[in-house]
């Protein structure tokens, strides 16, 4: 499979949101602005660039049936498969702390604008679905795995500066006041789902 | 008019705060304002000098459709009568352009009646419980939603699908000038994705084409749609080449005056131009976004020509035909257009115009399950709208800033 394939395939046919509801939790509750949806989008992008890449390794390395041969020949017959939701979450958070850390020693002025952002994607769904498919997927190289986390990064975060403006946009419009709030962004998620249908079934 | 008047003023205590027919005051008032301009002034806020409000604009985009509404009706008796064997019934020859016209229209009303009846009863009673005017949108909405329905299709159908344009995709968010997503686009999409059966295949888009056999009532796009990945050495696809010829079916005279089958108003496209002349003349429709969709569409189809294989037509079409088949042009001036979901900013409207015509032919051209994917891609622009217009207003207030910054430096 091409890489560009893999990537537009992730942005638009396979849509974190909304081919998958994946990570709707933060793309619910950060959405109220363009600016505070922008940076969350950003690190969504960035934390799936590098825990998807590692978690490809651990399970080709380590988890898959047969992935421990490089230990010797005794552990060819281990499957440790059962393991693999445990190991990713743990990567997941792991990762997401060590980024926090990182970005907070060299780049200040970036850890301030990510800010809370950081620690909410540990816990963001989006994250860890990432990594369970590209399981499921079996890509064949670190690079295409690569290339899918970004592709599904980056069409997080076209949703979720989407939705950021359309709410933006409806602040002065004339909700009934039970719908106020989550209510209607529920029923525009809906509507953006409709929206992105046109991409479903697309081959390329 | 003089008697009209008298009349409304005579009824009008009914309506007003203690009279017996209070709760209907938003039905009143709107039968006042679609007859008169108002005449209370703004209060508070922008204010704006205008003859023309929003019920007048609403009337002229009405009168835009017209073309398109008597040329579809005539196209559904015409495609209806020319598929007949002429010993049926005697047919085929002796029918008139008249009989066409008056086949079509008894076909046609009844959706009109039941979008508007059904429409306008939803939007009454929002209006009458949320306390606010009836919405003019509707005018135009209930007008649009039938001309982009196939002929045939069952009238529950369509009433389901205006309710949930008309609640989901509007009346939540506050009514007219308050929506995300175009109606009438809404409308089309639920009905799309709802009973895809409906609304594609070979036998909805000529009038009662169920009952005859052997009808060729396709869509251009559906013919299209049908010859991507098959042998192009068969017998079937060279055929089907044929069609797209200048003697064709679906050549590019027969495309852009409307002989082919299709739904209602889409199919042709001089009916189009002439709505389009009038919404650009009286400056309702914006010249932006129809001309900024219309070269987006030409360049993705010369792209789509540079790399087409001898096989694929749909790729290989020439790009005027392309934008000719299907609802391309309908959507581009009379969808695309809507102000309330387009992008509002005049950079905005057209990056947004030309997106819509570059996604609006990929969608066709990639997506083999929907071919008329038109109306879900300006779905889809609308939905970006808003974005784009913020990125437009934050360059703008950067550049501003910019300039102050200068402009203190020199000082």
């Amino acid at each position: 499979m091409d890489l560009v394939n893999i990537f537009i395939k992730g942005v638009f046919i396979d849509n974190m949101i909304f081919a998958y509801f994946l990570g709707m939790c933060s793309y619910l509750a950060v959405s109220k602005t363009v600016t505070t949806a922008n940076g969350l989008g950003l690190a969504v992008i960035f934390v799936l660039g590098i825990t998807v890449p590692v978690n490809y390794i651990l399970e080709n390395k380590v988890l898959k049936a047969g992935a421990l041969q490089w230990l010797g020949e005794n552990f060819v017959s281990v499957d440790l498969n059962v393991l693999s939701l445990i190991m990713f979450i743990a990567v997941v958070s792991a990762m997401v702390q060590l980024v926090e850390m990182i970005i907070e020693r060299f780049s200040p002025a970036l850890y301030s604008s990510l800010g809370i952002f950081l620690p909410l994607i540990a816990v963001n769904c989006a994250i860890l679905g990432g990594a369970l498919f590209m399981q499921e997927r079996q890509y064949s190289t670190i690079i295409e795995a690569t290339s899918f986390a970004l592709g599904s990064g980056v069409g997080w975060y076209l949703a979720i500066v989407a939705i950021a403006a359309i709410r933006e946009k409806i602040r002065y419009s004339n909700v009934p006041p039970a719908l106020r709030g989550l209510g209607i962004t529920y029923i525009i998620t809906g509507l953006m789902g409709i929206a992105f249908m046109c991409f479903m079934g697309i081959k390329i | 008019m003089k008697l009209m008047r008298n009349i409304l003023d005579r009824i009008k205590p009914h309506f007003e705060e203690n009279g017996t027919l209070h709760k209907l005051y938003p039905a009143y008032d709107a039968f006042e304002t679609f007859l008169f301009v108002p005449n209370h002034t703004t209060s508070s806020g922008t204010h704006i000098k205008d003859s023309v409000d929003l019920k007048r604009t609403m009337v002229i985009v009405i009168i835009a459709l017209i073309p398109c509404l008597i040329f579809g009706m005539w196209n559904t008796g015409y495609q209806y009568f020319s598929q007949l064997t002429p010993d049926m019934n005697g047919y085929k020859d002796s029918y008139t352009l008249f009989d066409s016209f008056i086949y079509g229209f008894w076909k046609f009303i009844p959706l009109i009646i039941v979008s508007y009846a059904v429409g306008l009863a939803v939007e009454f009673a929002f209006a009458v419980n949320r306390k606010h005017q009836v919405n003019e949108g509707y005018l135009v909405s209930g007008m649009l939603i039938p001309l982009t329905m196939p002929i045939d299709v069952p009238l529950w159908m369509l009433a389901l699908s205006v309710i949930f344009a008309v609640v989901v995709g509007k009346e939540v968010f506050g009514g007219t000038g308050m929506n995300i997503l175009n109606p009438a686009l809404t409308a089309r999409a639920f009905i799309f994705f709802a009973y895809p059966t409906k609304m594609s295949g070979d036998k909805v888009w000529v009038s009662s084409a169920e009952s005859i056999d052997g009808i060729t009532g396709e869509t251009a796009l559906g013919q299209l749609a049908s010859m991507v990945d098959i042998n192009p050495t068969s017998q079937n696809i060279i055929n089907k080449f044929g069609q797209f010829s200048s003697d064709g079916v679906y050549s590019l005279y027969n495309s852009f005056m409307g002989f082919v089958p299709g739904s209602v108003g889409e199919t042709s496209v001089i009916a189009i131009l002439i709505g389009a002349a009038i919404l650009i003349f009286t400056g309702i429709g914006s010249v932006r976004i129809i001309f900024s969709m219309f070269i987006g569409g030409l360049l993705m189809s010369y792209i789509f020509n540079i790399f087409a294989p001898e096989s694929n037509l749909f790729m290989s079409l020439n790009p005027f035909h392309q934008l000719c088949i299907g609802s391309f042009m309908f959507g581009m001036v009379f969808m695309a257009t809507d102000p309330v979901s387009a992008a509002q900013t005049n950079t905005g409207k057209v990056v947004y115009g030309f997106l819509c015509g570059v996604l609006s032919i990929l969608i066709r051209v990639f997506n083999p399950a929907y071919p008329e994917g038109v109306m879900v891609a300006i779905l889809f622009m609308n939905v970006m709208a808003p974005l784009i217009d913020h990125y437009v207003i934050e360059a703008n207030i950067n550049r501003r800033k910019k300039r102050l910054q200068m402009k203190l430096l020199k000082s």
